[in-house]
């Protein structure tokens, strides 16, 4: 007698794609559906999530990856070399609980994440070999890790200050390494007029997130923080003309939307500048909790997604190291990391980023376990204070439990800038 | 009543559309071009107006060098060492009234422009750049100096000031003799260079008559054949060394024209500084001071048009924003979004 066994044990890559895949379903279907008035060319985005977290669809098969930890690794370099630079911060709490049997208890969720990711070995595009600037502690020492279970990873050097001159010095010589290292890997020579039109194409696509930013600072804010940080973090992995593409068009229906004041917003929703760990795709907690409590996001401060974008690159004659040293500058002096030891500029920037979209307050998160960002909160908190700025410190994770806690607090800090407002009225 | 006061507001509105129109024209400008053709423009004027009988005085704040006999003003160092050269009893007396004169006229050139003289007008700066676009068009890349070297070199054009100032008055005290006359003059790269544009090159010689005059003037063929092997592989290789660029410095609070950061609005990008012919490490760095004029600068206003933030850089003239930093104008520039398949040089 034969018993006909029909069911199927899913493996350990099948739960994880499972989990991954309604990690990504329900915050696509939130922000497809939760709030008025949705932009018809997001679904472009929606849809590459979908198709990419979802369906595993790999998106470069024909291309050489090459997978970078931080924003300072050049993607002109890596698009003048014919690669294609994905971005493996990840933001999935599946591969947060995979990634916590190698790393301590009270590690950053974001670089337990990653270490998960590799340590699944389950890609829908995987990298061909990793670079990693030696930023933080935690990514650097996950680096070995990383580098332990078979992939080709490469450390490339990061100072920890950069007002020195030893420091922008040092940056160069290391992106300068970097592009001969992957020159090689590549079997192809850096040239000039490659560097030059990588350098031209991301300078572009650097244009339209600030065309985009631009209607953030209108009265009436035509689009969801929300819908911006997924344009932004598509760019770590998607393909670039289709990325310049749809922004385009998102922008043309913008141009449409502030005309006609239309905005996914409410009148009186204040106006929220977002600073501190990173939102990475699907972990977008603490942005939706904001804005589905009657806030917007109009700005923020990180390197998910305005500081990748912010800072472009002028040349004065387009030789091959002005280019590199400009390039290299830009990725170190402008960067706002917290892992350097003064952070005056940061400061700088969040209260200019306030001004310049007329925010009400910001928003501070850092994750649980990033400890640079905690460690920074204070002096920041000072600084905000000092200028009359309200500004909530909150820490996060990427569980999916602490939502009730977080969102009173979000709440109350929302209502109090509301009462505010009003006040100055 | 009520009409007037519309009618006002229309008015008011006309013009501040007006002013916007005019402020983006400007900000948007292709700051190169304007560049190229101020530099033509006054060079023929203060080389060639001798020709046209046109004569601005001999207290000019830039290296229009009389040596060569058809400038149309003379720079003021060679006014001023000689002033100084007066017997030291003449010098204390009322005729020192024609220095304090000379000094005035000087000042009053100088603070129509402040440091934009060397930027825009002076010939022997616009020489370099028609010597480094030469450079740029043979596809050599230009050098930098290393920091260090940078804060070591800096210091001669004050050396060179106190050779200005002080001999003169030695001479006059009867310290030295008269054959240090002019002494910088003598060891100038601008004597020996300028009067070529007129076909003139009899400067290129040694003066034998005693053993100061052979010094100086084979220090001055020198430094001249340095100007040339210098400003071919250093944009404005010259500028750096030079003594006017150091008074200049010493008057630039005087001037109505300020150049000025906001701190605040910078990121410390580090395109200004990218950009800088004089590598001026505080442009980028600096987020404190407001007015943004260091000695080395000459007020080309590269930084400006290079700074992707909007007024973060500016131009002042009577605090008026003159030309400012914007994003738009950069993005024009830079060519952005243009371009993006290689045709070449457009952005040249």
């Amino acid at each position: 007698m034969s018993i006909e066994t029909n069911h199927h044990i899913e493996s350990p890559k099948e739960k994880q794609n499972r989990h991954k895949a309604m990690e990504a379903i329900s915050l696509l279907n939130s922000l497809r559906e939760d709030f008025k008035a949705p932009i018809e060319s997001m679904e472009y985005f929606y849809d590459l999530f979908e198709r990419v977290h979802c369906k595993h669809e790999s998106l470069h098969d024909d291309k050489t990856k090459i997978g970078t930890m931080c924003i300072q690794i050049p993607s002109e370099i890596i698009y003048a070399l014919d690669g294609v630079p994905i971005r493996l911060c990840n933001g999935f709490y599946t591969d947060d609980e995979i990634g916590s049997d190698f790393m301590p208890q009270k590690a950053c969720p974001l670089v337990k994440a990653t270490v998960g990711h590799f340590a699944s070995n389950n890609f829908t595009d995987k990298p061909d070999i990793v670079f990693s600037p030696t930023t933080c502690d935690q990514k650097t020492k996950a680096g070995s890790m990383i580098e332990s279970f078979g992939y080709k990873f490469i450390d490339v050097d990061f100072p920890r200050t950069k007002d020195s001159e030893a420091s922008r010095e040092y940056w160069r010589r290391s992106v300068k390494q970097f592009a001969l290292d992957l020159s090689k890997f590549q079997g192809k020579k850096l040239t000039k007029a490659n560097l030059k039109n990588a350098i031209k194409k991301i300078g572009y696509a650097q244009s339209l997130y600030n065309k985009l930013s631009d209607f953030r600072k209108n009265e009436v804010v035509p689009i969801l923080g929300l819908d911006v940080f997924l344009v932004t973090n598509a760019f770590f992995f998607d393909k670039i003309d289709n990325w310049i593409e749809a922004t385009q068009k998102l922008i043309s229906e913008l141009e449409i939307r502030a005309k006609e004041k239309i905005s996914p917003a409410g009148k009186a929703s204040p106006r929220i500048v977002y600073t501190g760990s990173p939102p990475i795709f699907p972990n977008y907690k603490i942005p939706q909790i904001i804005e589905e409590s009657d806030g917007i996001i109009v700005a923020d401060e990180t390197c998910s997604s305005n500081r990748m974008f912010n800072d472009m690159v002028a040349i004065d004659e387009w030789n091959m190291y002005d280019m590199m040293d400009s390039m290299s500058d830009k990725y170190l002096k402008a960067c706002t990391c917290p892992i350097f030891t003064k952070n005056e500029d940061r400061i700088r920037r969040v209260i200019q980023l306030v001004r310049d979209y007329k925010a009400d307050g910001v928003i501070y998160q850092a994750f649980a376990g990033c400890t640079v960002y905690e460690m920074e909160q204070r002096s920041v908190l000072e600084a905000m204070e000092k200028e009359g700025i309200p500004i909530l410190y909150l820490e996060s994770d990427y569980s999916p439990s602490q939502g009730g806690q977080l969102s009173t607090r979000v709440e109350a800090f929302l209502e109090s800038l509301k009462t505010r407002r009003r006040n100055k009225k | 009543m009520f009409i007037y006061t519309e009618e006002i507001e229309q008015n008011l509105l006309k013009k501040s559309n007006m002013k916007n129109k005019i402020r983006n024209f400007i900000n948007n400008g292709d700051l190169r071009k304007v560049r190229f053709w101020i530099q033509l423009v006054s060079f023929v004027l203060f080389v060639y107006g001798g020709y046209l009988a046109i004569n601005f005085g001999s207290s000019f704040p830039i290296f229009t060098c009389p040596y060569n006999q058809d400038v149309s003003a003379t720079c003021y160092l060679i006014s001023l060492q000689h002033q100084l050269a007066l017997p030291s009893k003449i010098l204390f007396s009322p005729a020192f009234i024609p220095i304090f004169i000379g000094l005035l006229t000087f000042l009053a050139w100088f603070i129509v422009l402040n440091k934009a003289w060397c930027g825009y007008m002076c010939p022997f700066g616009t020489l370099q750049d028609w010597i480094t676009s030469l450079r740029k068009k043979i596809g050599i890349r230009f050098s930098v100096y290393t920091r260090h070297h940078f804060e070591q070199l800096s210091k001669i054009k004050y050396v060179f000031l106190t050779i200005v100032l002080l001999f003169p008055i030695l001479i006059g005290a009867g310290v030295i003799s008269n054959n240090w006359s002019a002494t910088f003059c003598q060891m100038c790269p601008a004597r020996v260079i300028s009067p070529m544009f007129t076909g003139d090159f009899s400067q290129w010689s040694i003066d034998f008559s005693s053993k100061t005059n052979m010094i100086l003037t084979a220090l001055g063929i020198s430094f001249a054949s340095l100007f040339f092997i210098g400003s071919f592989v250093k944009k404005r290789f010259f500028c750096f060394f030079c003594p006017m660029s150091a008074l200049h410095y010493i008057f630039a609070n005087t001037s109505i024209v300020k150049f000025k950061k906001n701190g605040s609005k910078c990121t410390r990008c580090g395109d200004c500084y990218t950009v800088c012919d004089m590598q001026i490490k505080d442009i980028a760095d600096d987020v404190i001071s407001t007015n943004i004029l260091r000695d080395d600068c000459i007020l080309c206003l590269k930084c400006v048009a290079a700074c992707p933030e909007d007024d973060a850089l500016h131009f002042d003239i009577f605090n008026i924003k003159i030309f400012s930093s914007t994003r738009e104008g950069f993005e024009k520039r830079m060519n952005v979004g243009f371009n993006i398949k290689n045709d070449g040089e457009t952005d040249k």
